[in-house]
């Protein structure tokens, strides 16, 4: 047994500073192309496969709820679209009430895979491994959507989760939030024309923070669990954290 | 192919049609409706081939193409079966060969095909107690805007119930369940205390992908097949592209199919620790989950800082990958990747050394290596069952056989065995990772590929086991049909062998022992 | 006081007229006679309980002179009295439930109403009986008439097992009675009780021995209660509350007044014997009824456990009684009649319950009833506070006797015996184990038939019952109430059953002098500090003393265990009054929002997905079960070798009793009735030297006497 508890020191701290600073270790973010002006990039817009690079003012312009992270734009083509590695990419949806004080800082998650791929699903169980540890920022994920203050989706809506999905929300006490996890649950990404999937998630229950990201890495998920609380007041990081570049320097999280 | 095999063949079926391809030795066994269950349990029986899954077409007569995978580097066969396409009744194959079992049920979900002798269709992937009758999803005629289901139960529809004892009931678990476990609904067969017997109703998450991908380019389709399993998202591109790219008959650079095998065990090697993290949180040992969840960010942090992305998405290409390397990076990479896994020993002479843990692990869930192969099991989860399958040694694919790789396994078959199984092959995988750096050759890791009309399927071994897919191409180069045939489709089948008789307690660390996908499943 | 001859016509007249009208009319009208004459019998009965009570001594009634046999006669005294009481006490409310509950297609099956008429003149003569003959004839009587009963369903098992078992029983206590009355040189119990005084030891252990297994049968304490269950089961429901409060009582009846009257009260033998049978019999009998599915065999278990309880505080009063301490064994004595009474009581109601939810659900089976609450209310709220009484809870009758019960077992500290004291600490821990697993046992006998959801179509079409039917409950509901809020009535007339044989008043050691501000024995400061204890402010608020209290130790350093039911009551009340009204007016402001229930978002709950009843006690059979010994065996259906079809298993469960004694008794009755059957041959030769064995064997007995 003591092995372990010298295990556990021996690891140290590990947790993100985030969102006291920004976050520059490498790999945790796959970032999202970003098309700032540039002439000639059509081809890259044309390879676009989910429309998220449309062509605006002669360059490109990224609807990042459609952007899966296929780099079609910017390997094995010519002129590239560039790349950042951000990850602070939550939008605020719908003017459902703001969370009262108390349920702030102590938020209960009821997590529902709506037909998820597994990769959302991993970075949110991700989110309370200690790197991330979303517990020292009080969000706490529940079992039951009894006791939970806010709904996490993920993935396109499959059609036989829709009952459940349905039951959730509405087995939730008022005061309540929802918050769409993926481009999936967002515009039903690569799924958006599947027989079983061609229903969003905004089309069935009030949404409040979306979350892009084909998957959001655990900071996005962060970063969107703060907005939907209302504390974006407590973001400090910069805006963009340093690229995530290919290659090059050993990981930050190591420590 | 043995020739004392096709003898025993054609005496089953006297007019079978033999058909070997040159370049793969690939063979087809074309036989009649009759006979086609007996060649199966031939193949199945007398000649060590798994089954790996049914592909059924409805071309200008209904195909069924049951896939079988052998031991040897060509030893992959198809038995296929013909119908007109107003006939929809088949012999059952999984009477005899069990591994068809669910094979058989889907496409009768999804084709409406009837399968006589088979004793359990229905609500399977469409869920009976939603879904319209006669509403056949894959068939060509049928329209999407169609209403599929209700969003109110049928009256009366009941769910089923095998274990007969009084006072019995069913424990309901999801599909919303745990917290942030997969949509899966399990009913849980008990008279309290005692589970006797538990069946997962799954598909509660079908998209309908094989559909979704009809009628599109290959490198469409590439994206859906990547992103239905995220976590083995590498792999299925990879068996995806292998297809095309036998279809095509591409040859692909060496260089690609050195570093498809470095990202593919680099993906080997990440889910394994999630499998691992989630075993160890199963049994509630919280610092053994802490410290197994920092190696599963670490190997995700240097899958993005290398490929950028952390579940290798995006990088798989039919004829190649869409991007390369450098050594700096490679050799950067396996450095993190080496010191993940003395991490990983170290985190298992603890956990070894636990009782507490061990004692939650041992003799639960077991599985004989008689019935995994009856069910066809594969992955880690035969292999911890002495069923020792791995499409990487037996039909080496990239550059598996110029790195030597070997199998490992273990012979008990419970939950501990599932552990050791996952241990040893991450160390494999660092091993194959070492051998792909030290060999890799130089030169291009792309060469486009030119499409192709017809049909081929590949296997790959996925971290949860082999994954076979079906592709065939109009000649247009749009998919006319797709077939993704996954491991979590097979061991969720097998899943009730470690389901029986067992304490509610154990349940969850059953199913993290099993460390199967249910997105992978649900297609 | 009416003279006794308006009451006997009424008690056995009355029942007499009533049975036959009853079997003479039809619907209606039978039912009003059935219930008419059942309450005039019943009232007659209370009067006569009551002038038996609290007159000042026996009072004997001889009626006439049988040839051979001698004279025969009633008598009245406090024991009978006091079971006159109780049997009256549950006949009224139990004769007007089975008339009312009484199908007319059942009543034209069975003749229930004559059947329940005579047995209740029938228990009116074994209690009043005053010599061996009456007694017995009663005796008898009685026994056929619930054998009738319990074989107008549709297994004959259940009466011929109560009737061979009891048959057994009766011989005992015939010969036992028969010793008893030789040494008497009289049949008549007056004649019995005062010759007790110079029985020997050995004849004291045989009739004890004897007498204890024979009415043992009747009371259904171990060995010999293997015949109850399945005879409560068959007995129709109407008129099983009546036999269920009334008959068992009458086993009671005889131990207790073979033991206080008939036996010499020096020896501490039979006291032990009884604490530990009545201790084993409780754990046994609850453990079954935990474990039961069907409501009336799990009453019918339980009847066991109270009987066990009831010998139990029995057993440890004659102990006190024994080794002198008389206070101790008053107390004993009141605890174990008081069990009585209450048992009685609830038991009338729980079966009246039981019934009521046959009728309605048309199952006894707990795992096919469930949400029956919402359907029949009223029910449901009786069967409640009769399992509230029952387990024990406050403010009923139930927590008072078990109370007591418990605190008499405690009492054992003041015996100097180490190895009573260890008896004493055996059956206390026995007793416990058991009040706690009656709780679980009627937790769950009322969750799984009225909470939850219906698990079957008949549960879902259940309807509530008759109004007569419910008036009924609910008058039983309300003496299990007043018996639990007011003990302090009814045990000084307890008192006056016991103190005569305990040679103490309980009632004054119950209640100790020094609560009594007029004494000087004890200083005024004192017992200035008792009076917060409420022993008098009990006098203005409530017209009682509102507190049973016991006490031991000196008078300078005095023990007090105190309980007071009317405040706790009062607390109860006002507590969870004042509990309503903070969360009323906290929530003031507030609005609640009803959801359906969370059910992991399956997309219908179904009933086969809730909790049976089965899987409820499932707990309980594991962790006992090296006492159930459950022989299991499963078997596996598949199609094609591997298709898993079905899982069936079998799950055998034969009683501890049986297992243990019937089952080996029966394998070797039957062994040697094969060695007899091989001795019948057929060869002449053979039956000569058996004549010739018999012979030499004979003479051989002869020359040695």
């Amino acid at each position: 047994m003591s092995g372990w508890i010298i295990k556990g020191l021996k690891s140290g701290v590990v947790s993100t500073h985030y969102p006291d600073g920004g976050e520059n270790a490498q790999g945790v973010s796959p970032g999202l192309p970003s098309p700032a002006g540039g002439v000639g990039v059509d081809t890259p817009i044309g390879r676009c496969p989910t429309s998220a690079l449309k062509a605006k003012d002669g360059g490109a312009a990224l609807d990042k709820f459609r952007c899966v992270h296929c780099h079609r734009c910017d390997r094995n083509v010519e002129p590239t679209i560039p790349w950042d590695s951000s990850y602070e990419w939550a939008e605020k949806r719908g003017k459902t009430p703001e969370l009262p004080k108390a349920f702030q800082r102590s938020t209960h998650i009821r997590v529902l895979d709506a037909g998820d791929c597994g990769a959302c699903l991993n970075e949110m169980k991700l989110l309370n491994n200690p790197f991330y540890n979303m517990h020292r920022l009080g969000f706490f994920i529940t079992p039951t959507p009894r006791q939970a203050d806010l709904l996490v989706v993920l993935g396109p809506v499959a059609d036989h989760m829709k009952t459940a999905l349905l039951k959730a929300y509405e087995a939730m006490p008022a005061p309540k939030k929802v918050m769409s996890v993926g481009t999936c649950s967002a515009t039903g990404g690569v799924f958006e024309d599947g027989f079983m999937t061609s229903t969003k998630l905004e089309d069935i229950i009030p949404v409040d923070v979306v979350v892009p990201g084909c998957p959001p890495p655990p900071l996005a998920i962060l970063h969107g669990l703060l907005l939907v609380t209302g504390r974006e007041d407590e973001i400090r990081s910069d805006a963009t954290a340093r690229p995530a570049a290919d290659s090059s320097g050993k990981e930050a999280g190591d420590a | 192919m043995s020739d004392d095999m096709m003898e025993q063949i054609k005496k089953l079926c006297p007019k079978t049609r033999v058909k070997t391809d040159k370049r793969s030795g690939d063979v087809e066994f074309l036989c009649d409706r009759a006979s086609t269950p007996r060649v199966c349990q031939c193949l199945a029986e007398d000649h060590d081939f798994q089954f790996a899954g049914l592909v059924v077409e409805e071309r200008k007569e209904w195909e069924l193409n049951y896939i079988f995978s052998g031991v040897t580097p060509n030893g992959r066969a198809v038995v296929k079966t013909k119908a007109p396409l107003d006939d929809r009744e088949f012999e059952s194959v999984s009477v005899l060969v069990h591994a068809a079992d669910w094979h058989e049920r889907e496409a009768e979900d999804l084709f409406g095909l009837v399968f006589k002798g088979h004793p359990r269709l229905g609500d399977f992937i469409l869920h009976d107690d939603v879904w319209q009758e006669g509403v056949e999803p894959m068939r060509r005629a049928f329209k999407p805007e169609t209403a599929l289901s209700s969003r109110e139960p049928r009256d009366g529809w009941r769910p089923r119930k095998i274990v007969d004892v009084p006072g019995g009931f069913i424990m309901p678990i999801g599909p919303v369940f745990s917290g942030d476990a997969e949509s899966v609904h399990f009913q849980l067969e008990t008279i309290g205390e005692e589970v006797m017997y538990a069946f997962p109703r799954l598909f509660f998450k079908y998209r309908g992908v094989e559909k979704i991908v009809e009628g599109r380019s290959a490198e469409d389709a590439l994206l859906l097949v990547e992103r239905f399993a995220g976590t083995t998202a590498f792999s299925h591109a990879l068996a995806f592209s292998m297809a095309v790219e036998r279809l095509a008959k591409a040859d692909i650079p060496e260089r690609a199919k050195f570093l498809r095998v470095f990202l593919a065990e680099l993906e080997r090697f990440r889910s394994h620790l999630s499998t691992i993290n989630a075993i160890c949180a199963s049994t509630g040992l919280a610092v053994g989950a802490s410290q197994t969840a920092i190696l599963e960010e670490k190997a995700l942090r240097i899958s993005g800082a290398l490929t950028g992305h952390r579940y290798l998405f995006g990088l798989a290409a039919l004829g190649g990958l869409t991007r390369d390397f450098d050594k700096i990076a490679l050799h950067t990479a396996l450095d993190g990747v080496a010191d993940v896994l003395d991490e990983a020993g170290r985190v298992e002479n603890l956990l070894v050394n636990t009782s507490s843990f061990l004692d939650r692990l041992e003799e639960v869930g077991a599985i004989e290596r008689d019935q995994a192969v009856l069910h066809g099991l594969v992955g880690p989860v035969a292999r911890a069952s002495g069923y020792l399958r791995d499409l990487r040694e037996t039909q080496p694919y990239a550059a598996y056989d110029k790195c030597g790789f070997k199998s490992v396994g273990e012979v008990e078959g419970d939950g501990y065995a599932r552990l050791r199984v996952l241990f040893r092959e991450i160390e494999r995988s660092v091993e194959m990772m070492k051998r792909v750096v030290a060999e890799l050759p130089d030169g291009p890791c792309y060469s486009p590929v030119s499409f192709a009309k017809g049909a081929a399927f590949a296997g790959v071994e996925t971290p949860r086991g082999a994954a076979w897919h079906w592709v065939r191409m109009d000649k247009n180069g749009k998919i006319e049909r797709c077939r993704l045939a996954t491991p979590s489709f097979t061991n969720w089948h097998g899943f009730h062998l470690a389901a029986e008789n067992f304490a509610f307690q154990d349940f969850p660390i059953i199913l993290a022992t099993f460390g199967l996908s249910v997105a992978e499943n649900d297609r | 006081m009416p003279n006794d001859t308006i009451i006997f016509a009424s008690i056995f007249g009355g029942c007499a007229l009533g049975a036959l009208l009853a079997t003479v009319l039809k619907g209606k009208a039978m039912r009003v006679a059935w219930a008419g004459f059942g309450c005039l019998a019943s009232i007659a009965m209370l009067a006569l309980g009551v002038g038996g009570v609290f007159a000042e001594s026996a009072r004997h009634i001889p009626l006439w002179t049988v040839p051979h046999v001698g004279p025969v006669s009633f008598s009245v005294d406090h024991l009978s009295g006091f079971f006159l009481i109780v049997t009256a006490l549950v006949a009224i409310p139990a004769m007007i439930f089975a008339a009312a509950t009484t199908s007319d297609e059942k009543a034209r099956k069975t003749p229930l109403a004559p059947l329940s008429l005579v047995l209740l003149a029938s228990v009116a003569l074994v209690i009043l009986a005053a010599d061996v003959f009456l007694f017995i004839v009663a005796w008898e009587v009685m026994s056929i008439l619930i054998y009738l009963l319990a074989c107008g369903g549709p297994k004959e098992r259940p009466g011929y097992l109560m009737l061979a078992v009891g048959e057994t029983g009766t011989l005992a206590v015939l010969v036992a009675l028969l010793l008893l009355g030789s040494h008497a040189g009289s049949l008549s119990f007056q004649a019995i009780q005062a010759s007790s005084a110079g029985l020997s030891a050995t004849l004291v252990e045989v009739v004890f021995a004897l007498t204890f297994l024979g009415f043992g049968v009747k009371a259904g304490l171990i060995p010999l209660n293997f015949w109850l269950p399945e005879a409560y089961t068959a007995i129709p429901s109407p008129i099983m509350p009546f036999v269920a409060g009334a008959t068992l009582n009458l086993g009671l009846y005889g131990i207790m007044r073979s033991n206080m009257y008939f036996l010499p009260t020096t020896f501490a033998g039979p006291g032990v014997c009884m604490l530990l049978v009545g201790a084993v019999t409780a754990l046994i009998g609850i453990l079954y009824a935990t474990i039961a599915d069907d409501f009336k065999t799990l009453l019918a278990h339980s009847s066991i456990e109270n009987a066990g309880i009831i010998t139990t505080a029995f057993g440890a009063g004659m102990i006190f009684l024994s080794a002198g301490h008389k206070a101790a064994a008053a107390m004993a004595l009141i605890a174990a009649l008081y069990h009585l009474l209450n048992h009685s009581i609830f038991k009338t109601l729980l079966f009246m319950g039981a019934g009521t939810l046959e009728r309605s659900a048309n199952t006894r089976s707990l795992d096919e009833m469930g949400g029956l609450l919402k359907r029949m209310p009223w029910t449901g709220l009786f069967v409640l506070v009769g399992a509230l009484s029952i387990s024990a809870m406050p403010p009923f009758n139930g927590f008072v006797s078990e109370w007591l019960t418990i605190e008499s077992l405690l009492r054992s500290v003041e015996l100097s015996s180490m190895g009573l004291k260890m008896v004493f600490v055996a059956a206390g821990a026995a007793i416990m184990l058991t009040a706690g697993l009656a709780v679980t046992c009627f937790v769950r006998a009322f969750a799984m038939s009225f909470l939850g959801i219906s698990r079957s179509e008949k549960a879902a079409n259940a309807s509530e019952t008759n109004r007569a039917a419910l008036s009924t409950m609910a008058a039983v509901a309300v003496i299990c109430f007043v018996l639990g809020v007011v003990p302090t009535f009814a045990i000084p007339a307890l008192d006056r059953v016991v103190a005569p044989v305990a040679g103490a008043s309980g009632s004054t050691a119950l209640v100790p002098t020094f609560f009594h501000p007029d004494t000087d024995k004890l200083p005024k400061k004192f017992t200035a500090e008792f009076h917060d204890l409420g022993a008098q402010i009990g006098k203005d608020a409530i017209p009682a003393r509102g507190m049973v209290v016991m006490h031991r130790g000196g008078k300078k350093n005095p023990v007090v265990f105190a309980m007071s039911t009317p405040y706790m009551f009062v607390m109860l009340v006002v507590l969870l009054a004042a509990l309503v009204l903070i969360v009323r007016l906290a929530t003031k402001n507030r609005k609640v929002s009803r959801r359906p229930r969370w059910d992991g978002g399956v997309r219908r709950f179904l009933p086969e997905m809730t909790y049976t009843a089965t899987g409820f006690a499932q707990p309980v059979r594991v962790l006992f079960e090296a006492i159930f010994r459950p022989k299991v065996s499963d078997r596996r259906e598949s199609i094609a070798q591997h298709f898993r079809m079905s899982i069936q298993r079998k799950r055998e469960e034969i009683h501890l009793i049986d297992r243990l004694i019937l089952y080996p008794l029966a394998k070797a009755t039957k062994a040697v009735a094969a060695v007899f059957a091989k001795m019948h041959n057929g060869r002449i030769n053979a039956y000569a030297v058996y004549a010739l064995l018999a012979l030499i064997i004979f003479l051989a007995i002869a020359a040695a006497l």
